[in-house]
């Protein structure tokens, strides 16, 4: 075997200790304080120093010298691999929102979104039809609220938007309340996605449940003879609310869907691959979040007239779909967002 | 031949070709480092909901604005407890591949290739922390049934969220550099005499005999020679070699087995990539 060294483990040791221990140092600054720490001519020994010590670990396992030594070998390699292949390069800033890469980030959103469409669709129905069943349904009879949602929790709903928005509320309670729809809905969508992992059954559950408890609360607030005002507070960040979580929704049905069918991959490789195409639509669907909770917060609550708060609703829906359908299209907007997929540094 | 590794181990191939391998972490170490970092981060929490509240009394006993200010903290309290369930791990995992709990550990988030992790890789893998937490998605994810019976089912102690991210946690501790067995006193000639040329141990003896040796000096000596005499026997009828003690049988077979015709060269001095 060619790697075998004729030397014993002591005289091999002797001998490489000194670059060994060159390297752990430059290692261990580059861990501690980053790579421009070091001077050039340090930078330019790492490369050379870090190949000498990988053939210095197939030597030591060709010539089966001991596991201490090895082991050390080992770890050294890892460490300076981590170092040379590794972090610390500025790269970890959201991906591709720097230097003209915002415009390529709102493209691939909706590509992803529409490359998954069956998915969206069917999260739509899985939201939209027990949403508008228990709509209906309270306003046919409202008791069937009561049965989903506890009643303390309907009764203050119904007493505030009876009040309407004429005063408007504090602008420290809007503050308030836009911290909590972020914490609480966008933990919502978040969960929505990632229990799809379970064939899609937890995000299916997410949505048939948020679908239901919200056209139930909305058909006890109308029933109650609030209808006016409810429909005014949410049609402004609606679209994008919603939108949001049928999005997340279908990630998530996505996912699940990609272990129930991995196709001619293996089930681990199709879910990673479908997870990677997905990931872009669940950071868009919490990027909307944050918009909605900026609209809930601080304009749906505002005093300002019905009808400028219902046909700005009605505009936002019109961007929204418009944005999901149509943005991205071009052909060369296309290209460029394929290749910032695949250039993506993923793992 | 390498010795058959063991399957809390995970091979590398670096660009290089060379193969290196990462110990997998445990359920035990990353459970431990999740905590700490639960508890770095609602300590941070407690501490920033104490200063708001002085500064919003402050505030509010000198205007009167008191509800406002309120309504402000409150708000911010709530996106900081937003960012301490989902943004706190996949920002510091994406930017430097561990947590301060991990960190404190020495665990380190990289993918299966090896590699560090992306900011994508680390969304998802933490996202995913609300499926691992099933079915029981209470107390910060602390009892996470199902991340556990993941991480029990594959070779690898994957998470869904390693699973679906492609990432593995590491021990990216360093073993220091020990030095080599050397045999004292040296082989003495009527040892010599009855030694033969050719030992060969296959890796388990040697790695058992060598573990043993380095260990040696730490037992009693009665428990030495019982040790020792375990499997110098044998040895010792394969060899047809029997020294003064059955510890003393070891280490000269080791140090046979692992040094004959082999030249103790003195060092030489040289310059990096000239070493072929």
């Amino acid at each position: 075997m060619a790697l075998v060294s004729e030397l014993t483990e002591r005289a091999f040791a002797a001998r490489r200790q000194r670059d060994w221990d060159q390297l752990d140092a430059l290692v261990r600054t580059v861990q501690g304080r980053g790579l421009r720490r070091l001077m050039p001519e340090q930078i330019a020994q790492l490369s050379p120093l870090y190949r000498d010590v990988c053939a210095d670990l197939s030597r030591a396992q060709g010539s089966r010298y001991s596991a201490p030594l090895i082991d050390y070998l080992q770890g050294l390699t890892a460490a300076a691999h981590t170092v040379l292949y590794g972090y610390g390069r500025g790269r970890w800033v959201l991906p591709g929102v720097a230097g003209g890469g915002l415009r390529l980030a709102l493209d691939a959103f909706p590509r992803a979104v529409r490359r998954h469409w069956v998915a969206m669709v069917i999260a739509f129905l899985l939201f939209f039809v027990p949403f508008f069943f228990g709509l209906f349904a309270t306003l046919n009879d409202p008791s069937f609220a009561v049965r989903i949602v506890p009643e303390e929790m309907l009764r203050p709903l119904v007493q505030a938007y009876k009040e309407g928005f004429d005063s408007g509320r504090g602008a420290g309670l809007d503050a308030a309340m836009a911290g909590f729809y972020v914490n609480n809905n966008v933990g919502i969508a978040l969960r929505c996605f990632a229990t799809g992992f379970f064939f899609g059954v937890g995000s299916a559950f997410y949505l048939v449940e948020n679908g239901l408890v919200t056209g139930a609360i909305m058909g006890y607030v109308a029933a109650n003879g609030a209808g006016d005002n409810i429909l005014t507070f949410v049609v402004g960040h609606g679209s994008l609310e919603l939108g949001a979580i049928v999005l997340a929704g279908g990630a998530g049905l996505s996912l699940g869907w990609s272990i129930v069918a991995p196709g001619d991959r293996t089930r681990v490789a199709s879910l990673q691959a479908t997870a990677r195409s997905v990931v872009t639509i669940v950071l868009g669907a919490a990027v909307m979040l944050f918009m909605a909770a900026a609209v809930e917060g601080f304009w749906s609550s505002s005093s300002l007239p019905a009808l400028v708060k219902r046909s700005v609703g009605a505009l936002m829906f019109v961007l929204v779909m418009a944005y999901i359908v149509f943005a991205g299209r071009g052909s060369g907007a296309a290209a460029a967002a394929e290749r910032a997929e695949r250039a993506d540094r993923w793992t | 031949m390498q010795s058959v590794p063991l399957d809390t181990d995970v091979a590398i191939e670096t660009p290089e070709h060379i193969v290196f391998r990462y110990r997998v972490a445990g359920p035990a170490r990353r459970f431990l480092a999740f905590l700490l970092d639960l508890i770095v981060c609602y300590a941070a929490f407690v501490a920033i909901v104490i200063f708001v509240t002085i500064v919003a009394l402050g505030i509010a006993a000198v205007t009167s604005t008191a509800e406002s200010v309120l309504g402000a903290g409150i708000g911010l309290l709530l996106i900081l407890l937003f960012t301490i369930q989902w943004v706190y791990f996949v920002v510091l995992e994406a930017w430097r591949g561990r947590t301060p709990g991990k960190a404190a550990l020495g665990l380190r988030v990289v993918s299966t290739t090896g590699r560090p992790i992306g900011f994508r890789a680390a969304a998802l893998r933490n996202v995913l922390r609300a499926a691992d937490a099933m079915p029981l998605p209470i107390v910060g994810g602390l009892l996470s049934v199902a991340g556990l019976a993941s991480m029990a089912l594959t070779r690898r102690f994957q998470r869904l969220g390693d699973l679906v991210a492609g990432t593995i946690v590491i021990v990216a501790e360093r073993a220091t550099a020990t030095a080599p067995l050397i045999l004292w006193p040296p082989a003495q000639p009527y040892e010599l005499a009855q030694l033969p040329d050719d030992v060969r141990l296959d890796a388990d003896e040697r790695q058992a005999i060598e573990m043993f040796l380095r260990r040696r000096a730490r037992l009693g000596r009665a428990r030495e020679l019982e040790l020792a005499s375990m499997i110098a026997g044998p040895l010792a009828e394969r060899f047809a070699f029997r020294a003064e003690d059955p510890s003393r049988t070891l280490a000269v077979l080791y140090d046979r087995a692992a040094n004959a015709g082999r030249t103790d060269a003195p060092p030489s001095s040289r310059t990096p990539g000239s070493w072929r």
